[in-house]
């Protein structure tokens, strides 16, 4: 059978490499021209312990993880039970495992009767004689990835060069290991029915969220970034921390939060475009600097890749559970932007747009990403990539004019709240930047009057900047009585749901806007007018999307929540269920 | 050389809040003095503050200043600093703001050696809340918070400050503003993390004695003493019945801006990128 997509589930414990064999058969296939989507799993462990990805390689756009395992390899079957649940396997799976696995012999933890082919495989042995290290067990099973299914070896060569191409000895070993499994698969007697084709295409690039956002900062002009490590979104300083210097940019390990958040309004005041990465634990303790960058409106944008919460919660994992705490998160009336990507080409496009809007109306952006987007790898055509920012004013904040500067006003009223900034080197334009309630000078007034002009002023960009930022997605058609409404990571499972459903022959349409506040209100009332019912889609247990959603709207339809916590990815099932029911 | 500025060309029009008497003004004015010494374009300083009597002090300066929040004055002005290396950064402290929130950030200032001044105005006490015990407040003191009398052994910020490789450490008192400017010229100058520590009385919630306290309790450091030796300023600053003013202790060291251009430097050995050539990387 000729299939065009597949979902590989791997599973081991730590060692076996399987997160390493994922990353090449992903970027593998994205060399090839097809697009893929990789999502990791890991144990709470720091080193060790069980790790495991699923990879959907797909010639067709793709949008979700999707659902159904088509192979899995399992190299240990003790590891593959911790992930069991977030693995739900295809009639007629094809299974490869190690031969050697004492718990084989109890049988494997799969339903036979939905079981086409089990390949029991001797990696272990494989590797020891025809490698004669132990350390490559999961390039072997690439190769046989390849001899089985017809994945190109030429395509996992580079995807190995492209993990290990620095390092030569590694790079044979892999090498070897490769072609030791390709050949063995050659000689297998293949019993299944699965034949991956394709037609190879131009190079997709590939990369996480994480990276798309660290590389968005970059592009969109960031030039000075302070964090502290957090799981999961690390590795945005890490990347920084390596391409910044290139760009005479600055990196800080701050101390704290805290202070990686005071740093950036530091950089910012000073003119530099700043930015800070962190998750939920690490944006409360910025919260106060929320509040000072809203009301001392320095530009400031803080990206939160949600974890599960709250406290410690589970790192390793994802919710969308901080969205209350973006919105409202800090003492007082404080305003701000939060924005929210929802794949990982759109971590880069709304990174852009979060120092556009941050720049042009100073005041603090949160960009609220999550883990499952920023561990997760897509394949982006590159040239796309570079082409949406077509819709991205590379906007510089305004200084003021020398007219301007004779009598300067920091805060001075305008007709569109936002007042020309000036910066330290400019003569004429020295003011006292506050976080204490001021004049439009920058003096301490603290009469009630001025306090409510002053909120008007900092209040009032939030309308310019809802008539203004349109950037939402919408799918289905126009006319649906049947709407799904969904924010960030959601909108993978959400947008394959509702386009099944359609072909199904259901009047839906969904909704999901990169932009969470302000609202944009007239976009969200053209989509409500036809809808009779609308299912709210989102990873919080107490539906903290559905109540934001009612507290801005009035919400003339029957309104279905599906909501659950995090941990676990939202699977197209659920929400076609959904669909399914609602639909009736 | 011709004086462009004079003290009275850093001073605004805006009146400060300070209880007569306080303190504080023989700051403000040490302040203008150092930067008229200095003769610093207004444009090219930035004072950053926390919260506190003390950080109100950058509004009355005609340079960039930047009240922020509580505790918060150093991540902030390492940030400037940072961004525009060209500024003359000075932080404006109390020994609540920087001693008790913001603590945690002192060391780190510290290690980096970030070229900046702290000025940190200690009287003991929390004046703009009213009077309750600050970190520096010696045993047995009542205050609103401490009515049976305060039972918390006090942080001494010299001694501190040399534990934590402060690069330069001096003190001076708002009794003489002119040793103070020329304490605060000297952290201007030196390249690296300068304290200036300043008893600075709150005439209001320690009374006017403090000025008498601080009278006799502080003495001149002896000509004999040699700030670039460690083991001398441990004992200055661990010296029992008297405080030292005057320059404690100096040492050279890179500072972290300097060390963040060499790092760009080595960044950019193999040539400089574009960010469409940076871009490939994700291509395979
Ligand atoms: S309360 Fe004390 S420290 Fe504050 S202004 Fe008055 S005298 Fe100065």
């Amino acid at each position: 059978m000729q299939v065009e997509e597949l979902v590989i589930g791997m599973a081991g414990k730590g060692g076996d490499g399987v997160v390493t064999a994922g990353d090449v058969l992903a970027s593998g296939a994205a060399s090839e021209g097809l697009n893929c989507f990789m999502l990791k799993s890991f144990g709470p462990q720091i080193r060790g312990g069980e790790s495991s990805c699923r990879i959907r390689i797909s010639t067709e756009q793709i949008t979700s993880q999707g659902d159904r395992i088509d192979i899995l390899v399992v190299l240990s079957w003790e590891d593959y039970a911790k992930f069991a649940a977030e693995f739900v396997l295809k009639d007629g799976v094809v299974v490869l495992c190690e031969e050697k696995d004492e718990y084989l012999t109890k049988g494997i933890p799969v339903d036979e009767r939905s079981l086409s082919t089990l390949y029991r495989i001797p990696f272990i042995q494989i590797t020891k004689e025809k490698v004669g290290s132990q350390l490559v067990k999961n390039m072997v099973l690439i190769g046989i990835l390849c001899g089985l299914f017809g994945f190109s070896k030429e395509a996992m060569v580079r995807g190995i060069a492209k993990k290990f191409g620095r390092k030569k000895e590694t790079m044979e070993l892999n090498l070897k290991g490769l072609n030791a499994g390709y050949e063995y698969a050659v000689g297998l007697k293949k019993t299944d029915p699965i034949e991956f084709s394709y037609v190879p295409s131009r190079p997709n690039m590939i990369l996480d969220g994480n990276e798309a956002i660290a590389y968005g900062a970059l592009y969109a002009g960031c030039r000075f970034f302070a964090g502290y490590p957090i799981t999961p979104a690390s590795e945005i300083m890490e990347w920084l921390s390596r391409e910044l210097p290139k760009f005479d940019g600055v990196m800080v390990q701050a101390e704290d939060e805290i202070a990686a958040a005071g740093m950036c309004i530091g950089a910012s005041f000073a003119g530099v475009k700043a930015m800070t990465a962190t998750s939920g634990p690490g944006l409360s303790l910025m919260s106060e600097m929320i509040g000072l960058s809203s009301m001392a409106e320095i530009p400031l944008v803080i990206v939160d890749v949600q974890r599960v919460g709250p406290a410690t919660g589970i790192p390793t994992k994802s919710e969308q559970s901080d969205l209350q705490q973006a919105l409202y998160g800090t003492h007082g009336d404080a305003n701000r932007v939060v924005l929210a990507p929802s794949d990982v080409e759109d971590c880069f496009d709304v990174t852009v747009e979060a120092f556009y809007i941050s720049e042009k109306y100073q005041l603090p952006v949160i960009i609220l990403s999550d883990q499952f987007i920023g561990h997760r790898k897509e394949s982006i055509k590159m040239v796309e990539l570079m082409e949406h920012n077509g819709f991205t004013k590379r906007f510089e904040r305004i200084h003021p004019s020398i007219e301007e500067l004779k009598d300067y006003k920091r805060y001075r009223f305008t007709e569109a709240g936002v007042s020309p900034m000036s910066s330290p080197g400019i003569k004429g334009g020295q003011y006292t930047a506050v976080g204490i309630e001021h004049d439009e000078y920058g003096c301490v007034v603290s009469t009630a009057d001025n306090h409510e002009s002053m909120n008007k002023k900092r209040f009032d960009k939030c309308h310019r900047i809802r008539e203004e930022f349109h950037f939402i997605r919408k799918y289905g058609p126009e006319d649906a009585p049947l709407g799904v409404i969904a924010w960030g990571s959601s909108k993978g499972a959400v947008k394959e749901a509702v386009l099944r459903a359609n072909e199904e022959g259901i009047k839906v349409s969904a909704l999901v806007p990169q932009i969470i506040h302000p609202l944009p209100f007239k976009k969200f009332e053209e989509f409500f007018r036809p809808l009779k019912k609308a299912i709210i889609v989102e990873l919080s247990y107490s539906a903290q999307f559905l109540k934001y959603l009612r507290s801005h709207f009035h919400l003339p339809f029957e309104q279905i929540t599906c909501k659950r916590s995090g941990a676990k990815a939202l699977s197209v099932e659920e929400v076609l269920t959904q669909i399914h029911k609602a639909a009736e | 050389m011709t004086v462009q500025y004079s003290p009275l060309d850093y001073r605004n029009d805006v009146k400060p809040v300070w209880c007569v008497g306080c303190g504080h003004f023989g700051v403000l004015n040490a302040v203008y003095q150092a930067l008229a010494t200095l003769q610093l374009p207004p444009e090219n300083v930035a004072l950053v503050s926390g919260i506190g009597c003390s950080s109100r002090l950058p509004g009355y300066v005609r340079t960039y200043g930047f009240n922020a929040l509580h505790g918060r004055v150093l991540p902030i002005a390492l940030g400037v600093k940072l961004a525009r290396p060209e500024t003359v950064v000075i932080g404006i402290t109390g020994d609540g703001d920087a001693l008790s929130i913001g603590m945690g950030h002192y060391p780190h200032a510290a290690r980096r050696n970030i070229d900046i001044t702290l000025i940190m105005m200690d009287n003991g006490i929390y004046g703009l809340t009213k009077g309750q015990v600050s970190p520096t407040l010696t045993e047995g003191e009542i205050t609103k918070t401490t009515i049976y009398g305060n039972i918390d052994h006090p942080i001494d910020a010299v001694r501190f400050a040399l534990g934590c490789q402060t690069s330069l450490i001096a003190r001076s008192t708002s009794l003489d503003p002119k040793h103070m400017a020329e304490m605060i010229v000297r952290g201007i100058k030196h390249r690296g993390f300068s304290l200036v520590h300043v008893l600075s009385p709150c005439v209001t919630f320690r009374g006017r004695e403090q000025y008498n306290w601080i009278r006799e309790h502080t003495e001149p450091l002896p000509e004999s003493h040699n700030p670039e030796d460690f083991r001398s300023a441990l004992d200055a600053a661990y010296r029992e019945d008297k405080l030292y003013t005057g320059l404690i202790y100096q040492e050279e060291r890179d500072d972290y801006g300097s060390r963040v251009s060499a790092l760009c430097e080595r960044s950019q050995s193999k040539g400089i990128l574009t960010l469409e050539e940076l871009a490939r990387q994700f291509l395979i």
